[in-house]
Parts: structure tokens; C-alpha cells; sequence
């Protein structure tokens, strides 16, 4: 019987073609409905996803500080950094005590730089440039870098003053410049360095013994108390739990949660709107193209009854208006994914002197695509099955003389 | 070789179809016929009578209101009981005796119009796997359409059109070729001439042919066996009944 089931395809591919004007307008139809219903969804999924895309990517909005200063030893902080909402976290000791002079052979200026403790994985670092370590290798705030002329791989010299036992007192410092950190990250002029350079700049200050840098004072600090910390959380999803945490055990802390809450408030409008828009779109998309393949099976009755008269079987019978389903299926849907890609990129080419460099309106993922065929496909096909069907019951006699 | 003549292709008894519309009643009762293999049978009889109705019966196409017994004897041997068939919805079994028994030649049209005149013709000859030997070119030679062979039925005219519908009741050399009026739609000269050759092509297929007309007198002269039958009315004219003896 395969015989007679590759005939009958053949048979259902030679009418589709053979009408082809009929076959257009049922193509056109359909992409008609499926075209800027892929808009819509483009328009939501790529406005809504840039807009938590942009939450997500900027570590700002995941930071969590302190109000204030307070007490922190480093068990303290050990813990939280075992925490897995806790991305990152270093201490931060006096704000007095964390600033630098320094000057670079090609600008005869002398900056005097904010110093950030910081590590390997800060979310304010590029990921893939070289972290600061050890007491000399640093990372350079872009407007820094800028007013310093210098770039990667560059040697500065830090000045450190303080007054010890009555007398002024100046250590110098060499610096390597390992990276310089993206422009949106730290907007003011700013030195990120290990930890360890920041505690050393602290103890230098208060007076005591450096001894690694061969720095003199009074007796090594052994029991270290930090006034603050710098915290990010895992997500922005994390942040708002995060916060709740330490206000529990009584630490005030500033964050970005409530400008989290409002995009996701938008984020769920914007998708319940666009889920009503949807549904009410595919019902009728999906009506539309049942209706007109129903409407086209039953135009063709005369013809699938001659195909019952010389002995075609019922399941020979029900592939041909199925075939004919899955062309207007398919070339709909391929119809309206060029509508689609061309209104998504007038879309985007008109706004894009509003956007950032990646960012895109109006945009969907492949898979999208795929999602849209398989419903096209699905709907085409129970549709042209069930109108198959009963064409298929139709006494052949009653078909044939049909005027 | 048995005598043909002895051979019984459809037996029918008390097989009857109802048709009803707008109070109106039609029924076709067929008490008992017989038909024979290589018979020549001719169904006349003016228009309304039931002429379509019988054949469409004999063709497995149309289902009988009552039966006490149809039975088809497709190859001498092995009967088929239609009338199990149709009770117990067995469409495929009746369809697969269709399409290798019968040939059907409508009234008009039943034609593909997607498929031009050879695909036409070859249709049943596709559907059963038959090689391409040349049985459609020498049919359309035959009848005539050699020129047309790749033009639309479309673009054809009716009598020609009629005669592909022939060409594709022949094609796939059923045991029983059953014709509807098949020159209904064309001038009676044409008739004529279309008639002499499908009756000419059947005799020389060794085919059994069952065929419904108006024009006895010209189907006497191919000798073809009439079927007889009579029509009466109730007095209200609100009932017809036709009943077909043979
Ligand atoms: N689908 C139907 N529903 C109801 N009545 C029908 C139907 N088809 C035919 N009839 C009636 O059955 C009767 C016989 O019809 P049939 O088509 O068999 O006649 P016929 O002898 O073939 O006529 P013609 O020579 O005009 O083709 C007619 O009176 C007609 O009104
Ligand atoms: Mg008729």
C-alpha cells in the first residue's frame, strides 16, 4: 500500500501546485495572522529581555553596601563568602585610609586615586584582563588610566605620607598596571588593589610595621577590624533575600531592590498583556487557518471522490488534504518569518540611535521559530484531518454527482 | 476454457435503495438479477428513473437501504459478500474491488482536473503498479486523443472529455466496466460514434459492461441485452418506485 501512498501525495502535491492562486491566498492568509503575531512576541520578548538583561549584566544593580561603618572581622566575612547567593565580597577597611598619590612617567600630574579592595572575580573587572594581586599589581579606573596616560603593562609610582611619632614621614610605592577596568564600572578616578595592598596602606597610616614592604612602626596588627565590605549578590534575584538577611541580624544596607522589583513588576504587566494578546491571536489564527483548510477539503470533494471511486482507502484519502495542510503550514510560516525579519529590522534600525551597542527591540531565539512552525504545523494538521475525515465518510456516490 | 456464459459476475436479491426529499420518496427495488461475465447489459430508461442509482449500487459506491443478499463474484471462484461489506463499514475492502474489478465512466466529468490526459487514463493502471507497456498510448490512439495526451482536461472539449473518462475506465483492464450515460453530454451523432467505440473496445477486451442510456435505438443495433424495469407513481405523486427484474 506504500504505493499508493506516495501516488496520493503526489496526487495532493500536483492540485496544491495546479492551484497555485488558491494555494497563494491560503499561504497569504495565514501569514497574514502568524506575521505580526511573531512581531508582538519579538516586541515583547526583546524589550522586556533587554531590560533584564541590562539588570542582570550591570553588577551596580546587584551590589549590596553597608550604611555607615561598622565592625567586621574576617571570620565574619569568610561566611557570607560561603554563601551561594553571595557572588563576591571583599572587606573594606577606614575610607580615610584608603587613598593614594600617584603619578606616571607620561603625565607629570599627581592623581590622588580612590583605592578599591578587590580580588579575582570582581564583577566590576573584566573577567577575562588580570585581576589585581600581590603589593603592586593594580587595576586603573578608565577616567584614572585617562588622566594618567597609561595603559596595560604601564608602571606608576604611589606616594604614601603620614606623621609618625611627631615626624612627616613618605614611602614610595611601585605599581604595575595589570588591566584597566570597563568605563561603566567605576565612573570616578579610582585604584583597585588586593587586599593585601589595602591593609598594608592602612597599617602604614596608623603607624604600624609593614614588614614585607620593609615598612617601620609599631608592632605588627594582628586582630584586623574592617568597617565595611564590598558585596554583590549571585543575581539580582538574590539581592532582595540578601537584604532581608542582614537587616535580620541588625546591618543597614543600601541596594538596588526596589528598582529590581519594578522592572519585574513591568516584566510580569508586560507579559500578562502580551499572554491575553497572544491567546486571543492564536485562537483566531488558529480558526482562520482550520476554517480555510476545512473550507478547501470541502471544495474538494468532488475530486477526493473520484479518488474514492477508483479505490483509494480512507487513510490515502485523509493524506491528501494532510499534504496539502502541511504546504500551507509551512510556506505561511515561511512567509511570515520574513515578515517578521523585515519588520523586526525596520523596528530595530529605527531605534537603534536609542539603544546600546547589542541591545535589540525587537528579536527572537531560533527556538521561537521552531515553536511557531510546530503550532502553524499543528493546527494545519488537525484541521485538514478532521475535514479529511469527513470527507473520507462521504458515500462516494453523493460526492461525485455534486454539482 | 469454461463457458463464459456460465459464469456469474453480481447476484443481487431484494436489494432495494430509499431515497427521500421534501416529502418526496424515491426507491429503486431490484428483486432479483443476475449478471453474467461478458454479458453486454444496457439500462434504458428516461431520466429520473433510477438509472444512476442501480449503477452506483453495482459499483460499490452507493449503499443499498435493504438487502437480503449482493454478492460479487470477481474472479469465478471466490464470491464477495457487498452486502457484509457494507454493513460491517468495510470501505476499504470495497474500495480495494473497485480499483482492481471496475471501471466507472460517469455522466459527466470525473475527470482530475490537475492531471493532464495520460495521467488521467493511467490513474488506476498507477494505483495497481502496472508497467508502462503502452496500453495508454494505444488507447488514446484509439479513442482518438494521441494529440491531447498532455493538455488538461480543462482544455479539452466534452465528448473528448468523455473519452478520456472511457480511456480510464479501460486502462487497468477491469472485469466489469460500468457506464453512466456516457454520452449524455455530447451531440447524438457524436453519441453514436462515442458508443460504437467504447461498446467496439469493451467486445474486443472481453470486458463485461453494464451501460445506462436513453437511445434504445441505437444501442439495439451494438446488441446489447436490456435490462427490463417499470416505473409507477402513487396517485399523489409523492412516491416513485422503479423496480429492475433481470
Ligand atoms: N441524493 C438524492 N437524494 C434524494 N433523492 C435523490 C438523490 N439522488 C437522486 N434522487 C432521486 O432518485 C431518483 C432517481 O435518480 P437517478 O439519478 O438514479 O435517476 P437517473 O435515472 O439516473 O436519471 P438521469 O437519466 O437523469 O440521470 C430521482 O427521482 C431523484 O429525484
Ligand atoms: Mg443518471
Amino acid at each position: 500500500m506504500l504505493r499508493q501512498k506516495r501516488q496520493i501525495l503526489s496526487l495532493a502535491s500536483r492540485d496544491y501546485f495546479h492551484e497555485w492562486q488558491i494555494s497563494i491566498c491560503f499561504v497569504l492568509a495565514l501569514a497574514a495572522v502568524l506575521g505580526p503575531m511573531m512581531v508582538l512576541f519579538g516586541l515583547k520578548f526583546g524589550i522586556v529581555g533587554s531590560m533584564i538583561e541590562e539588570l542582570v549584566e550591570d553588577p551596580l544593580k546587584r551590589e549590596i553596601r553597608p550604611v555607615g561603618s561598622g565592625h567586621y572581622d574576617r571570620v565574619w566575612m569568610d561566611k557570607l563568602r560561603k554563601r551561594d547567593d553571595v557572588a563576591f565580597i571583599v572587606p573594606r577597611v577606614r575610607s580615610i585610609a584608603s587613598s593614594l598619590s600617584v603619578q606616571s612617567e607620561a603625565s607629570s600630574r599627581i592623581l590622588h586615586l580612590e583605592v578599591i579592595p578587590s580580588a579575582s572575580g570582581d564583577p566590576l573587572l573584566d573577567a577575562s584582563l588580570a585581576a589585581p594581586v600581590g603589593m603592586d599589581r593594580v587595576v586603573l579606573s578608565a577616567s584614572a588610566a585617562r588622566k594618567l596616560m597609561v595603559s596595560a603593562g604601564d608602571e606608576l609610582q604611589g606616594s604614601l605620607v603620614r606623621t609618625w611619632r611627631g615626624r612627616k614621614e613618605r614611602v614610595v610605592l611601585p605599581l604595575k598596571v595589570v588591566a584597566i577596568a570597563p568605563a561603566t564600572a567605576f565612573k570616578r578616578d579610582g585604584l583597585f588593589a588586593s587586599v593585601m595592598l589595602v591593609e598594608a596602606l592602612e597599617d602604614y597610616r596608623d603607624g604600624h610595621a609593614v614588614p614585607s614592604m620593609g615598612w617601620q612602626g609599631t608592632a605588627v596588627t594582628t586582630e584586623r577590624s574592617y568597617t565595611g565590605f564590598r558585596l554583590y549578590a549571585r543575581s539580582i534575584y538574590d539581592v532582595a533575600a540578601l537584604e532581608d538577611s542582614f537587616i535580620r541580624s541588625g546591618i543597614e544596607v543600601r541596594t538596588q531592590a526596589a528598582d529590581i522589583e519594578t522592572v519585574r513588576r513591568m516584566d510580569n504587566t508586560l507579559s500578562a498583556i502580551y499572554w491575553a494578546i497572544a491567546l486571543i491571536g492564536l485562537g483566531g489564527f488558529s480558526l482562520s487557518l482550520g476554517a480555510s483548510l476545512w473550507a478547501n477539503v470541502d471544495r474538494k470533494r468532488k475530486e477526493l471522490s473520484v479518488l474514492r471511486l477508483v479505490g483509494f482507502r480512507t487513510g490515502e484519502i485523509v493524506l491528501f488534504p494532510l499534504l496539502q495542510g502541511v504546504y500551507t503550514a509551512v510556506f505561511g510560516w515561511g512567509l511570515a518569518c520574513g515578515i517578521y525579519l523585515a519588520a523586526a529590522w525596520s523596528i530595530n534600525a529605527m531605534l537603534a540611535p536609542q539603544l546600546e551597542r547589542a541591545q535589540k527591540v525587537c528579536r527572537l531565539l531560533p527556538e521561537h521559530y521552531l515553536i511557531a512552525l510546530g503550532i502553524t504545523l499543528g493546527a494545519a494538521l488537525l484541521a485538514a484531518l478532521l475535514a479529511g475525515m469527513r470527507a473520507a465518510r462521504v458515500e462516494p456516490s453523493e460526492g461525485l454527482r455534486e454539482l | 476454457m469454461p463457458d463464459p456464459s456460465s459464469e456469474i459476475i453480481y447476484q443481487l436479491k431484494n436489494v432495494a435503495r430509499v431515497r427521500q426529499s421534501n416529502g418526496y420518496a424515491f426507491s429503486l427495488r431490484v428483486p432479483s438479477l443476475r449478471i453474467q461475465r461478458g454479458e453486454k447489459i444496457a439500462l434504458i430508461g428516461e431520466s429520473g428513473c433510477g438509472k444512476s442509482t442501480l449503477l452506483d449500487m453495482l459499483a460499490f459506491i452507493l449503499r443499498p437501504t435493504d438487502m437480503d443478499g449482493f454478492s460479487f463474484h470477481a474472479d469465478g471462484a471466490n464470491a464477495v459478500d457487498i452486502g457484509a461489506a457494507w454493513k460491517k463499514r468495510r470501505r476499504n475492502q470495497l474500495a480495494g474491488l473497485r480499483k482492481k474489478h471496475l471501471g466507472y465512466v460517469m455522466q459527466t466529468g470525473g475527470l482530475l482536473p490537475f492531471l493532464n490526459v495520460h495521467d488521467n487514463i493511467n490513474l488506476s493502471r498507477r494505483m495497481l503498479g502496472m508497467k508502462d507497456d503502452g496500453t495508454v498510448q494505444t488507447l488514446a490512439r484509439e479513442l482518438g486523443l494521441s494529440r491531447h495526451l498532455h493538455k488538461l482536461p480543462s482544455a479539452l472539449s466534452t465528448g473528448e472529455r468523455q473519452r478520456v473518462a472511457i480511456g480510464r475506465a479501460l486502462a487497468h483492464r477491469p472485469a466489469i466496466v460500468i457506464a453512466d450515460e456516457p454520452t449524455a453530454s455530447v451531440d447524438p451523432f457524436a453519441a453514436e460514434k462515442i458508443m460504437s467505440l467504447f461498446i467496439g473496445m469493451v467486445e474486443e477486451m472481453n470486458i463485461t459492461v453494464i451501460v445506462a442510456s436513453h437511445a434504445w435505438r441505437h444501442i439495439k443495433q451494438l446488441g446489447l441485452r436490456r435490462l427490463a424495469h417499470h416505473t409507477r407513481k402513487s396517485p399523489d405523486g409523492r412516491m416513485t418506485e422503479t423496480v429492475v427484474s433481470g
